[in-house]
């Protein structure tokens, strides 16, 4: 009972931040509404038993993505643009190919969630799942050249990153 | 999830509350004595015996201050600002153990409000979500001071985040768990304080940095920045940004405390009370240091964080890792 | 030893909710930094479908591939916002309708 109580609340939270996201005029008050997306699916991850997840969620995500969103958006002094939708958008195209997409991710998710009497439940599990000892387990035997891949692919990150955005000697 | 579990948390969260408010209270007016005898004067006496309600009646006076608010300052992320550095400050001390147990009506009652299996890791996320407060306070003010001073400060943050989590990974490899109450139960018979030396001396020195205390203190320095990003702000919120640093202050203490300092193990008194009387002398450590050091330059501070701490907070951890693997 | 109280299914509708608000405001605004963001909505959407599934097969494989669009996420964000930043010193805009120089 407190799970579908608190599913709903982190829901409409997310739906609701989401739509403000979209719709908002001001920079700034799109990327506070982006965190509270992050945040409430961040409760999410925890009913679903993943808590390693969702806390890596709020430090990495949350913490440090959107805190650098925030900078850039502060330091360039960006302004909410004027007519705030694409010409195409405010005649509808973009709204009518998004509702053709939902219906068709919805076909495809719910088809895949199982009928009859398997549909919507989930099998009990263990204490340690989503923990972080799992997925350290995890992470190391199965997945470590993907691992391994993604730490070459951050440090080429940071690299392009600091050589974009240096000026120029002139 | 009975309606007893529920009281008993609704309760706890109200003495924590409690708690720091008196003692974010006690923290001000001990600062104001303590800096004022390392300066050979007195400090407040005059407010109730050795002016201890000095603070008592700063905070009457706040309360009933003018709030002023620019006037092209952004209103709702304005509003927020300050909220949020309280928030996530006081979110951090839901998992902190403050002692053993106590029995009351029957029941047993950890001293704790949570027991979180990634206690540590959530800390640290807290801590992240701290960073909002001030950015944002800084910019909703519309106005050169607090923006300069509020992303400065917030940029030294997130800088000494790093060093502060990776020196709490070395006792995380030793214990096995990021629960801090496993943390304080394995420091029965060594404080971890002996062997990971060094990554409590990373850990206290990058809390300092993170809290924006003396001397990492150039973001709302006087001389600098007029107040940094709460320049701005006036009554109320900015007795709300004073409380969250205190907080913060608090949180620092108490990890430290938990997790390298044995967190309430020691001789004949309760836990509770040896917790209370480390927390004590960590905050006489920081207004030690408040009041003996001066600020360090921003390049200065940024560059020791960088260049220096996180470096060795790295080194410490390769050779705890490898001792750990090679103990088996 | 613990079930689920809330149907798996739920979650996908939230999840294809989120993906789609996010298609929206990718196709739909102007500003380069909230279509980015509406991006990184999009990504989080797709996170929570990944850990719901996880969840419902009861593999932590579905949490580990959130482990890496968390990374690769993070490595994007930083070269994206190094890019827009580099344009916008270019050009004083942040606005894509603006940056139509290879427009036939």
């Amino acid at each position: 009972m407190i799970d579908g109580v608190l599913f709903t609340v982190f829901a409409l939270t997310a739906v609701g931040f989401a739509l403000t996201m979209v719709f908002r005029r001001n920079p700034v008050h799109c990327a506070l509404s982006l965190v509270a997306v992050l945040l409430s699916l961040s409760g999410m991850f925890i009913l679903l038993n993943a808590q390693f997840i969702a806390v890596i969620q709020i430090v990495v995500y949350a913490g440090a993505i959107m805190v650098l969103f925030l900078f850039v958006v502060m330091l360039l002094n960006v302004k909410g643009e004027t007519p705030l939708l694409t010409p195409g958008a405010a005649k509808g195209f973009g709204f009518l190919f998004a509702l053709v997409a939902f219906v068709e991710l919805l076909w495809i998710a719910l088809s895949s969630v199982g009928e009859g009497a398997g549909r919507g439940t989930a099998p009990p599990v263990g204490p340690t799942f989503g923990s972080p000892a799992e997925i350290g387990r995890i992470l190391y035997t199965t997945w470590v050249f993907p691992f391994e891949v993604t730490s070459i692919l951050l440090l080429i990150a940071v690299i392009g990153a600091v050589v974009l955005a240096k000026r120029k000697f002139s | 999830m009975d309606t007893a579990f529920l009281i008993e948390s609704a309760a706890k969260v109200a003495c924590v509350l409690g708690f720091i408010l008196v003692g974010v209270m006690l923290t001000v007016w001990a600062e104001r004595k303590l800096i004022g005898h390392f300066q050979d004067r007195i400090g407040p006496e005059r407010v109730g015996p050795f002016g201890i309600l000095q603070s008592f009646a700063d905070m009457l006076k706040l309360l009933l201050k003018e709030d002023v608010i620019p006037s092209q300052a952004d209103k709702i992320v304005y509003f927020i600002a300050p909220a949020l550095s309280v928030i996530t400050g006081l979110v951090a001390l839901s998992v902190i153990p403050f002692g053993d147990s106590v029995t009351l009506f029957g029941r047993t009652i950890p001293l704790r409000i949570a027991d979180v299996s990634v206690a540590l890791l959530f800390i640290l996320g807290t801590t992240s979500l701290g960073v909002y407060g001030i950015v944002l306070g800084g910019w909703a003010s519309n106005s050169k001071y607090p923006l300069l001073g509020g992303l400065r400060s917030s940029a030294q943050m997130i800088s000494y985040e790093l060093a502060q989590g990776i020196s709490l990974v070395g006792v995380i490899l030793m214990t096995g768990s990021l629960s801090l109450v496993e943390i304080v139960r394995q420091q029965e018979h060594l404080w971890f304080v002996v062997p990971q030396f060094f990554a409590f001396a990373i850990y206290v020195i990058s809390g300092i940095a993170e809290t924006n205390r003396a001397p990492f203190d150039l973001p709302e320095a006087e001389t600098e920045l007029v107040a940094g990003f709460h320049t701005e702000y006036s009554s109320m919120k900015w007795a709300f940004y004073f409380l969250a640093e205190y907080t913060n202050m608090f949180v620092v203490s108490a990890v430290a405390i938990s997790v390298f300092l044995g967190g309430g193990h020691g001789p004949f008194l309760p836990p509770f009370v040896w917790f209370l009387i480390k927390l004590g002398a960590f905050l006489f450590f920081y207004i030690w240091l408040r009041a003996t050091f001066p600020r360090l330059r921003y390049d200065q501070l940024m560059g020791f964080g960088w260049k220096v701490l996180l470096p060795a907070s790295l080194l410490n951890l390769a050779i705890t890792a490898t001792v750990v693997a090679l103990k088996g | 030893m613990q079930t689920h109280g809330v149907p798996m299914e739920y979650y996908q509708i939230v999840s294809a909710l989120l993906f789609t608000i996010g298609l929206v405001g990718v196709l739909a605004r102007r500003s380069a930094l909230v279509i980015f963001m509406s991006i990184e909505l999009m990504l989080n959407a797709v996170n929570l479908s990944f850990v719901a599934f996880s969840r419902m097969h009861a593999q932590m494989d579905g949490q580990i591939f959130v482990f890496f669009v968390m990374a690769v996420a993070a490595a994007e964000v930083a070269v994206g916002l190094a890019i827009i930043v580099a344009i916008f010193r270019n050009r004083e805009t942040a606005s894509v309708d603006d940056i139509h120089l290879l427009k036939g």
